[in-house]
């Protein structure tokens, strides 16, 4: 399935590069060069080394609220945040939005004929679909995220998928808050969104950079595995190759989803390689040679991604569509493997609404089963988080109870800041249709200029409240 | 018999390509036209057959296919099929129909295009055309899961109520193991383009070799007229005649060793035939009306053997409606015994399909029901705290 992909902010942008990075690698030409990263700190940009200069796309730069400081390290910068969540000035330090979606969706906005430029890059005729690729606890990631979500929606006739990463168990309160808020607003906004947990490919000890690496090429792999399945060159027909069609009305549901994938090397014995001769050379048809799977080491790899560690883990009986790939060379994959292995999914999952396919890869050593998993709704990852979040919203940390025990004055806060960016999302809806027409091209209208400055005002306010409770 | 033949989806199309390179093989001549019609480009770029002007893309401008499918969605395929009706049709118009004596079309049940488009396709087809429209459909195996056994049950009754007969052929009858999915259903399709087209194609071949028994076109429609589900048997054996049965053909003197095939032994093949695999396993009594046709070298197919087997069969399939009749093939080194089982009603594995999919369908509206709010209690916090960013 040809796919573009669009970074935002730091993680969507390292993202992409890498799945860029990875095209290249397997040979699936997925993204047909549809690529384009949006961010409000150019430091992001240095990092990147498969995204062309022309793609990376800096947002905000004359706005008051984004600072362009360099910081030393950006990684030191998010645990920055994360140790002192108390530093009132700490929003204003960090390069960029300063981790405020709502900052980041107001520079989108007022930003959005520049946008809507460099989104004239993507050729739609192109792709099958578009992925906005975002870390959900950043201002940049959820704000500028949403927005650009929203932009592509209404021009787009094909589907708009997220890909959000969200933060860790040891990152503060306030990204998951904004990952929440993120969640609550993608979901709704795009086709399907892959949230990805930064737990599972979590190591404990390992520096930060050699994490996010790891994470990022969990992630890579994954992504490549499900939307590039057939997408280098068709050398071997397959009668159940997997269709852009196949993925996409999986997905049409709407929700999360999450992948799963397992890989199985093929026992290439000694008369393996000499039976693969002969089939080459056409001498032989014998398929029992040494690389052949039966149907249990199928049916065995299938199970074994369903239980491999999840993009998003969850209950895949919450499973409301699914689809099997796998991706290995055809002349060694049983069919009654692949059919008990879809069967195994309908099992397992408890819908009918199952599309399996191949992804022919003839000179593969190994076989990989690729696993979606669209619109589960059991996720325990999202629940907490959303506990979280609640908790940073009413932030009062030494209250046991935040709702009930916490003082009047929290209440209120939440309850403003509620009814607050209610009025805001309202604000921001006829902003975004109105730069559309030539008069309020004008990227200094005084209409604007009001909105943009209630809108950040309110966020400014709601997170200085924030650190004063927790000074 | 002479044949337009039409593929919808991939499965579908494979068998009109299959059908067409066993008609070459065994110098048969029965399709005069063929086309395949899909949604899938790459899937149309398959068959190795049909000319590339016989090759219909539909929905490319569908938002939902284009070109890429229809995800198994029986209701798209449909859909895109009414809306590039009239490119279909403009295919059509050049099919000499006046050329053929029948229409049939072949899909897989169990896929979105094949379930969806070959209806849409029948119904235009009855529309332009007087002669009969046969169907061919392959029900999806049990393990292939719900959603193709909604899909094939629902195209079935489509196809049952508009074809003049439905010939069907049952995945899972036919699975067998140590194949991969490089051979997919190739020796399927091998299989059931062998029964239908030397069915479909006796009385076909060589004018002057017409035998006194030979069967006819007329003969096989008439078979066919009853219209409901038909399965076919079939059975063959080698005779004993050297390979080269093309040096033999121009050597007069020396004649086709074939070993007398006695009457025991023409009946043997018909019982081995009815008893085989049939292409949907059915009760042979269930059967409305039944036809054999012999197809091998004349002088092997014995009068009295043909007699008794058509007998045997009158008894097992309990009707007299029983035809049989020779499909002469001087040069053939086998003997074919090909049974046509019309109208069976009796069919265990599509009561099975329906019950299958009567859960898939059950469990398709209980997600479809609680879908958006799932979604919506997922992204909500317990007291709807959260706010959107935008």
């Amino acid at each position: 399935m040809k796919l573009a992909l669009i970074g935002v902010g730091d993680a969507g942008t390292r993202i992409v590069d890498r799945l860029v990075a990875a095209e290249a690698e397997t040979g699936r030409w997925f993204t047909e060069g549809n690529v384009l990263a949006f961010n409000t700190a150019a430091h992001a940009f240095d990092e990147t080394e498969s995204i062309p200069d022309e793609r990376q796309v800096l947002i905000g730069d004359t706005h008051p609220s984004v600072t362009q400081r360099v910081a030393d390290d950006e990684d030191t910068t998010v645990d920055d945040a994360d140790a002192a969540p108390d530093a009132t000035d700490s929003q204003t330090d960090r390069p960029g939005v300063g981790g405020d979606p709502g900052v980041g969706a107001d520079v989108a906005t007022t930003d959005l004929p520049e946008i809507r430029r460099a989104l004239d890059q993507i050729d739609e005729t192109e792709v099958a679909a578009t992925m906005v690729v975002a870390g959900l606890g950043g201002g940049t990631g959820s704000g500028v995220g949403s927005v650009i979500v929203e932009e592509l929606q209404a021009v787009h006739e094909s589907p708009v998928y997220a890909l959000g990463v969200l933060p860790a168990s040891t990152e503060s309160d306030r990204r998951a808050l904004t990952a929440a808020r993120g969640i609550r607003t993608l979901v709704p906004l795009a086709d399907a969104v892959f949230p990805v947990d930064n737990e599972v490919w979590r190591h404990g000890t390992e520096p930060v950079s050699d994490r996010y690496d790891a994470i990022n090429d969990a992630i890579a792999t994954r992504i490549v595995g499900l939307f590039g399945a057939g997408e280098r060159d068709p050398t071997s027909p397959s009668e159940m190759r997997i269709d852009p069609a196949d993925i996409r009305r999986t997905l049409e549901v709407g929700g999360l989803a999450s992948i799963g994938r397992e890989t199985v090397t093929l026992d290439t014995g000694s008369s393996g390689w000499i039976d693969r001769l002969l089939r080459l050379l056409g001498l032989t048809d014998d398929t029992r040679g040494g690389r052949e799977t039966d149907a249990a080491t199928v049916k065995r790899l299938v199970q074994q991604a369903l239980n491999s560690a999840l993009t998003l883990p969850c209950d895949i009986e919450s499973t409301d569509r699914a689809l099997l790939i796998l991706s290995g060379p055809p002349s060694a994959i049983s069919r009654k493997g692949f059919e008990t292995g879809r069967y195994l999914l309908e099992e397992e999952t408890g819908t009918v609404e199952v599309l399996a396919g191949d992804e022919p890869l003839p000179d593969a050593e190994t076989i990989t089963a690729t696993v979606l998993f669209a619109n589960v709704t059991s996720v325990p990852r999202i629940d907490e988080l959303q506990a979280r979040a609640t908790e940073a919203a009413a932030f009062e940390p030494s209250s046991e109870d935040t709702v009930d025990a916490s003082g009047e004055d929290t209440v209120d806060a939440s309850d403003a800041a509620v009814t607050d960016t209610d009025g805001g999302t309202a604000d921001i809806d006829p902003a975004a249709t109105d730069a559309g027409e030539p008069d309020e091209g004008e990227p200094n209208g005084d209409d604007r200029d009001a909105v943009a400055t209630r809108e950040h005002e309110f966020e400014f306010t709601d997170d200085a409240a924030d650190g004063d409770a927790g000074s | 018999m002479k044949l337009a033949t039409i593929g919808v989806g991939n499965a579908g199309s494979k068998l009109i390509d299959q059908m067409i390179e066993f008609e070459v093989e065994t110098g048969r001549n029965l399709c005069r036209h063929a086309l395949v019609i899909n949604t899938a480009r790459t899937d149309l770029a398959k068959p190795e057959n049909i000319p590339d002007d016989r090759r219909v893309l539909i929905g490319d401008t569908h938002s939902k296919a284009r070109g890429h499918g229809v995800g198994g969605d029986a209701e798209i395929g449909a859909e895109v099929a009414k809306t590039d009706i009239d490119e279909i049709r403009r295919v059509f118009d050049d099919i000499e129909i006046h050329e053929v004596d029948a229409v049939l079309v072949a899909a897989g049940l169990g896929g979105g295009t094949g379930s969806g488009a070959a209806p849409v396709v029948i119904d235009e087809l009855q529309k332009m055309y007087d002669e009969p429209i046969y169907g061919l459909g392959v029900l999806p195996g049990q393990y292939e899961g719900g959603r193709p056994a909604l899909n094939a049950a629902r195209s079935l009754q489509s196809f049952v109520t508009k074809v003049d007969n439905f010939i069907a052929f049952d995945n899972d009858a036919w699975r067998s193991r140590g194949q991969t999915i490089e051979q997919g259903y190739a020796e399927m399709n091998r299989e059931l383009a062998t029964r239908i087209v030397t069915l479909l194609a006796a009385g076909e071949v060589d004018e002057s070799d017409v035998g006194e028994n030979a069967m006819d076109s007329s003969d096989i429609m008439r078979t066919l007229d009853v219209g409901g589900v038909s399965s076919i048997g079939y059975a063959s054996t080698d005779l004993d005649v050297p390979k080269e049965g093309l040096l033999s053909k121009f050597n007069d003197s020396e004649e086709p060793q074939a070993e007398s095939t006695d009457a025991a032994k023409i009946k043997g093949l018909v019982r081995r035939a009815v008893n085989s695999r049939l292409t949907v396993p059915c009760e042979v009594s269930s059967a409305d009306r039944a036809l054999i046709v012999f197809a091998g070298p004349p002088e092997v197919i014995s009068r009295k053997g043909v007699e008794s087997a058509r007998e045997w069969l009158e008894n097992e399939a309990d009707t007299v409606d029983v035809l049989a009749g020779d499909d002469p093939r001087p040069n053939s080194s086998t003997l074919a015994a090909v049974v046509l089982l019309s109208n069976v009603t009796e069919t265990p594995r599509i009561d099975e399909i329906q019950n299958q999919a009567v859960d898939a369908q059950n469990k398709i509206q209980e997600l479809d029901a609680v879908r958006d709010e799932e979604i919506e209690s997922l992204i909500t916090d317990d007291n709807n705290d959260l706010d959107p960013i935008v």
